[in-house]
């Protein structure tokens, strides 16, 4: 016969376990939803990512695209300064740069780009016959196919919805992966962050309504932004219109960043 | 039903090892995590959330309006006033002014757009830096270029090409 506190003692424990287990399956089954939605649905459905929609910014109603217009960069170095500037961006790297060509009547193309054309061009003695000059303003294409996000080994280079080439800082490794593969060199390794940087077509700006720092900084209109999806939009009547070129569309790569008045030297 | 046992055992390890995975998968992988595709959909909001740098000249205008009017009016209108004064950040914090705006009155600012290049469209005004403060006789040949030598002569909110 057994003792009656044994008996109490034991039953009490047995309740406190089952009880204990059942609280922390409770707990478990709200702190896992997510995950445990993502294994039946096949894709996550959390909650927690409706941040954007609760700013007041619906990207999906967007597709931006740069205008470069070769024939009226002057090369001040105005946009470089002033994307260094809002972006803070490290000395001698660029989210966008300046190219200088030189192009003589033999035919060869003197390129070139001093600290990014950021501190202005200094006159360059050739000795050559130049035919023709120019400047080229460059930046992120923003592919729509592009090669630096297909590479990217833990999702960290991404496309937005309306159309920007980005990266997460919270989750590239800096493996430099992207680097290498952009065929337009507009990717750098930060040298303290340690991560992927790039141009974000100054997200923070565009989607608060201003324009980006390069294209409000440029003097003579050289650079222009618009937005494919917006009706009447300045840039995709140009677009429509006009003769616009791409950088290297050999590659396919789509970008949107289009220029015109360029010249066969340019790659 | 001699082996059941084995068959609850086999189980429960499937079991454990199930939670397992579903509790590392919930630490590993970020909440908005392919929400859009295959990203953390959160990064765009970081990305939003950068501060802003440069005002535009319109914001200039609300503290400056006579400088606004003289450049807006004059031959730099298309110029905006923080191509040559720096951002607006460093000027103004939160609505309210907290340092003194950077003037630049060197000469290499000016060059920036006035240099004369080959490259340069023709539709800028552009002369030979140095030789022009030379044969304006503003600074002798050799000498050390001074601060504010292009401003003896050219107004810089309203500049004039005499």
């Amino acid at each position: 016969m057994k003792d009656d506190g044994q008996d109490k003692g034991a039953t009490t424990r047995r309740r406190f376990l089952k009880r204990a287990v059942a609280g922390l399956s409770g707990v478990a089954v709200v702190v896992f939803t997510r995950d445990v939605a993502w294994i039946s649905a096949g894709a996550v459905k959390g909650e927690g990512g409706n941040r954007t929609s609760a700013l007041k910014y619906d990207p999906t109603g967007h597709r931006y695209v740069f205008l470069m217009d070769i024939t009226r960069c002057i090369g001040c170095g105005s946009c470089v300064r002033a994307c260094e500037r809002e972006n803070n961006v490290p000395r001698d790297f660029f989210r966008t740069w300046i190219e200088r060509y030189m192009v003589s009547s033999s035919g060869t193309a003197l390129i070139d780009s001093p600290g990014g054309g950021r501190d202005g061009f200094e006159p360059r003695v050739t000795g050559e016959n130049i035919t023709k000059a120019f400047f080229v303003p460059k930046l992120c294409n923003h592919c729509t196919l592009t090669p630096c996000v297909q590479l990217c080994p833990v999702g960290a280079s991404y496309r937005s919805p309306d159309g920007v080439i980005l990266v997460d800082e919270k989750r590239c490794i800096g493996c430099s992966y992207c680097v290498q593969a952009c065929p337009y060199g507009s990717r750098f390794i930060h040298p303290e962050t340690h991560t992927a940087s790039k141009c974000t077509m100054c997200y923070h700006r565009i989607t608060r309504g201003l324009e980006n720092a390069c294209v409000q900084a440029c003097p003579t209109g050289a650079r222009r932004f618009g937005d494919t999806m917006k009706l009447g939009d300045e840039v995709s009547e140009i677009v429509a219109r006009s003769a616009v070129h791409l950088l290297k569309p050999e590659l396919r790569t789509e970008p949107n960043c289009l220029y015109m008045g360029l010249s066969k030297e340019v790659r | 039903m001699e082996h059941t046992k084995h068959l609850w055992r086999a189980a429960s390890i499937l079991l454990v090892l199930g939670a397992a995975g579903i509790i590392t998968r919930h630490f590993l992988i970020p909440v908005s995590f392919g929400k859009n595709g295959f990203y953390r959909a959160n990064s765009l909001d970081d990305h939003r959330s950068q501060p802003i740098a440069h005002g535009g000249s319109s914001s200039c205008k609300k503290c400056h309006e006579e400088e606004f009017k003289t450049i807006h009016e004059g031959k730099h209108a298309s110029v905006q006033c923080e191509v040559c004064h720096g951002p607006l950040e460093a000027h103004v914090r939160g609505g309210e002014k907290w340092a003194d705006m950077p003037v630049n009155q060197s000469h290499e600012m000016c060059a920036y757009c006035h240099q004369k290049l080959v490259a340069r469209p023709q539709a800028v005004s552009q002369v030979r830096i140095p030789e022009h403060l030379f044969e304006k006789e503003a600074v002798a040949p050799g000498a050390e270029i001074p601060e504010g030598v292009c401003n003896e002569c050219h107004e810089a909110h309203d500049p004039s090409q005499d």
